[in-house]
């Protein structure tokens, strides 16, 4: 082999065949992604398919007072009332305190200080609590304490047992974790250079905080507040205990009273229908509501916060 | 412009005598450390009024700290730590009962990258009026007109004043951000290399509209850009690794330097 | 001179600041009051205060007037308040009722044991209506209310123990897929949709696991009881496996480009660079996943309550049925009498599974907290 030789063949850049390794691992890597993603569709699918049928106007918009185990009487109104109802009176509560956690940890918080560090923690711990802790938390702190507390021994209880403002309060407790998260993350993606400019106008820090802060992160706190909304308008272990209710035959008059929650339903049909396959239909549509709303309100967080993120990368 | 006769700082103006104009800025022993860092050593030097006075110096030789020390922006970071004494007008500026705030109305500051606010033209001119008291509609579009028109701005904007800063070119955003910060009636306008992220026919506009704002304020400008400074200062600094090596007449540093150093930095014989 | 205002001419940014603060404090407030009024409930049990024995030693009603007002409130279970809120005929009828009760209360020997000792929660007791082979028993309900823990215990680790070995492989390979391997317009893509997963209310997941999964899942394996751990547990897995997927692929997309670039510049493949460079460096990142994906599973109500037949039968075959520590909570506490002992049970057992998520939580945040750390620089 002459010198030329050796170095042209130092210089093929040809493949070397097929590279399995590299193969196998995109492969497998890429099947568990797709598997992930079938399960999701095939869920999606099945409560489509099967609860399509009963789906309609007067499923979602009628009550449940004829008789809710029979597929044509039977509507979901009151449980659509009560679940946007507590979910509603949780969101005016924890959007306010989340977004104040948010805003001091972000422009007042000294990053290494302990206080700082202790909130932090706490609110991870706060985001990693299980649910049904929370329906506990509810019935001991909000129920037995308060609501007792309220009701100072009267013979008939009016804030002591469970209502819509108990279940409200236990979901925003627990929702504070992803209020703070979002509203954290869209106010580091707003240029350090918008509140240089503002203070060196001559602005305090709360005006620019209010003025110029506030507003560029309002979709960070738009889409903290639909992820709670979303995540507390399907959980049902938390109310379990404090606010939900089997059947009730009115509406709910007012924050004292107990309501009836879609994904509650979904569990009594699911688990205590009289005729499981006589009410099948009902379920799947029932299921369907309750996944049309909390899946329509991720999609809608998802979005907005992909595009937060995407600012973010192209400002940095 | 009623509102703003009372936030008119009067110093005790004497008319220049000489080419330093009055001292208007001085600093003095001038140390800054970022932690156990040290940033700054020992500046001393004082700026005159109706000047503009330019920081030259190497990435990283504090010039732009030094420049943030006058209207205190150093205060936003935590790790900050200053000695020695900056005079604004003959007042310490770190003295307890200095409000930042008032500081900062008195003294502007323009920045590298520009950062209008995500906001109208108008509004972003406005922000600042609005911020100090001034409500009424036509004192407002009086004042933002003016401020537009000292920034050379006002031709370009005048038809889309409700439009978005956002959609400006760059050049056009760093003179938004000169009429943001003029519309206030600074008595100094601070500039953090204003130019450095724009084309040469934008900096050209820039450059031009600083030597317009002269005849009005004090300016005091970073620049990497030392063909920048010899065409618009009067007086530059040179700073080399936290020190000022040193501060002349604009013509003698770059014509006649005192220092090694400086000449080889002007030279372009320097790393 | 404008400027000599001081800070003083500010109270209401200094009070805002102040009140911002105090709101911020609010989280940890709350994870102290979770505790505390968790725990508050279950306090009676603990100091051993609560008695569940169907049998008690019973005084004669005649006999009242010779006991001291302290020793009667003690043997009657009621609080100081109560106590002072009855007369004396309530007194006197009430311990009628008791000796009425005792009557009518079982004769045989564990009938006088107070079940809710520690050593009746954890330890086997042959009771003397079981069989010899169920020496852990969770039963509530019935002449001697058996509360072992042990199967509840056993349950709630089976389902998770299921929910993590079918999720974490998949979620961690996504996890590097999607992260390293994806085109950046694929990522945009599969990064939400597979978050859209953690929109999927876990009692949908049950509902699902319950109507369509355990049916396939039978067929397909064959086994005996149709809702089991087995069942429960990949239901579980697909809540667990948004948590796992989406903290392992910040982790990795937070390892610096320029050790992949580094790689590939010395000729690595991408799965290379993934494996060997963009993995390790990023494990602990990833092993948190893991922690915090458990504390999920194990906190996890309506999946398990739903899918996994809900038998607290003591058995370490996933494919029996089981019944989960929040699976209990969730389907007793409605029927448990206020303040009684099975409901203070039920309080203690939420307050141990508060405190496991809690130290969970806390290792996963330590972990976390490192990793940043190390991959900016900082940590030794």
């Amino acid at each position: 082999m002459t010198a030329t030789d050796a170095k042209a063949n130092r210089l093929d850049f040809r493949s070397r065949g097929f590279d399995f390794a590299s193969f196998a691992f995109t492969g497998i890597t890429g099947l568990a992604t797709l598997f992930i993603l079938a399960i999701l569709a095939i869920i999606i699918a099945n409560i489509v398919w099967h609860g399509w049928g009963t789906f309609s106007w007067r499923f979602l918009t009628g009550s449940a007072d004829q008789d809710m185990f029979d597929v044509n009487k039977a509507g979901v109104l009151p449980m659509v009332i009560g679940t946007a109802l507590r979910v509603l009176v949780m969101t005016i509560v924890v959007v306010p305190v989340g977004v104040i956690t948010a805003v001091y940890l972000t422009e007042y918080a000294h990053s290494t200080a302990l206080t700082t560090r202790v909130i932090r923690g706490a609110v991870n711990n706060l985001a990693g609590v299980p649910s049904i802790v929370f329906g506990l938390f509810g019935l001991g702190f909000f129920i037995s304490f308060i609501g007792r507390g309220l009701d100072g021994g009267a013979a008939e209880p009016l804030w002591g047992k469970p209502a819509i403002v108990w279940a409200s309060l236990t979901l925003s407790v627990m929702t504070l974790p992803l209020v703070i998260v979002a509203t954290e993350e869209s106010l580091r993606a707003i240029t350090p250079g918008l509140r240089e400019a503002s203070l060196a106008l001559g602005a305090t820090k709360l005006e620019t905080i209010i003025k110029i802060v506030l507003p560029e992160a309002l979709p960070g706190i738009l889409t903290g507040g639909i992820l709670a909304v979303g995540r507390a308008g399907g959980e049902v272990a938390p109310i379990l205990f404090t606010g939900a209710a089997y059947y009730m035959r009115d509406l709910p008059h007012s924050l004292t009273d107990q309501f009836m929650d879609l994904g509650y339903h979904v569990f009594i049909l699911s688990t205590q229908s009289p005729d499981i396959e006589k009410t099948r239909p009902i379920l799947f549509a029932t299921v369907l509501a309750l996944l049309l709303l909390t899946l329509s309100l991720n999609l809608v967080a998802v979005i907005v916060r992909a595009r937060v993120r995407k600012r973010m990368r192209a400002s940095h | 412009m009623a509102a703003f006769s009372s936030s008119q700082v009067t110093l005790n103006q004497s008319k220049p005598a000489d080419g330093a104009g009055a001292p208007l800025i001085t600093s003095e022993r001038v140390n800054l450390f970022y932690g156990p860092a040290q940033a700054l050593k020992d500046i001393t030097l004082t700026i005159g009024e109706r000047r503009v006075t330019a920081f030259i110096g190497p990435s990283g030789c504090g010039k732009s700290t030094f420049l943030r020390c006058f209207n205190r922006m150093n205060d936003l970071i935590d790790s900050v730590r200053i000695t020695g004494s900056i005079k604004v007008g003959g007042q310490d500026i770190h003295s307890p009962d200095v409000d930042v705030i008032e500081l900062r109305k008195r003294i502007g500051m323009v920045f590298q990258k520009s950062n209008p606010f995500p906001k109208s033209i108008y509004d972003n001119v406005a922000y600042g009026l609005k911020l100090h008291g001034m409500k009424a509609k036509s004192d407002l579009d009086t004042a933002v007109e003016q401020s537009l028109r000292g920034a050379a701005l006002w031709d370009e904007v005048k038809d889309r004043l409700h439009s978005s800063a956002l959609g400006l070119s760059g050049g056009q955003q760093q003179r938004l951000c000169i009429a943001r910060a003029i519309a206030i009636k600074p008595e100094i306008l601070l500039m953090d290399e204003p130019a450095s992220a724009l084309d040469p026919i934008a900096t050209a506009k820039i450059e031009e509209l600083i030597l317009a704002l002269k005849r009005e304020f004090t300016i005091v400008i970073v620049t990497h850009n030392m063909q920048q400074a010899a065409r618009i200062s009067d007086h530059t600094a040179f700073f080399y690794l936290g020190e000022l090596v040193e501060f002349d007449a604009t013509a003698k540093i770059f014509t006649n330097p005192a220092k090694r150093q400086t000449e080889d930095y002007v030279t372009g014989r320097f790393g | 001179m404008g400027i000599h205002r001081g800070h003083q001419a500010r109270p209401l940014e200094w009070l805002a600041e102040k009140f911002i603060f105090l709101v911020s404090l609010t989280a940890i407030l709350m994870v102290f009051l979770i505790f505390v009024f968790v725990a508050r409930e279950a306090l009676p049990l603990v100091l051993g205060q609560m008695n569940s024995a169907a049998a008690r030693p019973v005084i004669a009603a005649k006999e009242m007037d010779k006991l001291k007002p302290e020793e009667l409130r003690t043997y009657l279970g009621l609080t100081a308040t109560e106590f002072k809120q009855l007369d004396k005929e309530a007194l006197q009828a009430l311990m009628e009722v008791r000796e009425e009760e005792a009557k009518e209360a079982p004769k045989d020997k564990d009938a006088t044991l107070n079940t809710t000792e520690w050593r009746y929660l954890f330890q086997p007791h042959q009771w003397s209506d079981s069989r010899p082979e169920d020496r852990y028993v969770w039963q509530p309900i019935g002449r001697i209310h058996k509360y072992n823990l042990v199967p509840l215990i056993i349950g709630s680790l089976k389902t998770t123990a299921v929910a993590l070995l079918f999720s974490v492989p998949l979620a961690l390979a996504a996890a590097l897929y999607v992260s390293q391997l994806a085109s950046p317009t694929m990522k945009e893509w599969l990064k939400p949709a597979i978050e859209l997963l953690s929109g999927v209310p876990s009692v949908v997941l049950g509902f699902f696991a319950l109507m369509v999964l355990a049916s396939f899942l039978q067929g397909a394996f064959g086994y005996q009881s149709r809702l089991n751990a087995f069942v429960a547990g990949i239901a579980l897995g697909l809540a667990v496996i948004p948590v796992v997927f989406s903290i392992a692929e910040d982790a990795l997309t937070s390892v610096p480009r320029a050790y992949t670039q580094a790689a590939l510049a010395l000729g690595a493949s991408k799965w290379q660079a993934a494996w060997q460079i963009v993995l390790p460096a990023a494990a602990p990142g990833v092993f948190a996943a893991v922690v915090l994906g458990f504390g999920r599973a194990i906190g996890e109500t309506m999946v398990v309550l739903m899918a996994s037949g809900n038998a607290s039968i003591m058995s370490f075959s996933l494919f029996d049925s089981t019944r989960s520590i929040t699976a209990t909570i969730a389907a007793e506490l409605a029927e448990a009498v206020f303040g009684g002992h099975h409901y203070r049970i039920l309080f203690l057992i939420g307050a141990m599974l508060f405190v496991v998520t809690f130290l969970t939580n806390l290792a996963g945040d330590l972990i976390m907290h490192r990793l940043k750390g190390r991959l900016e620089g900082k940590a030794k």
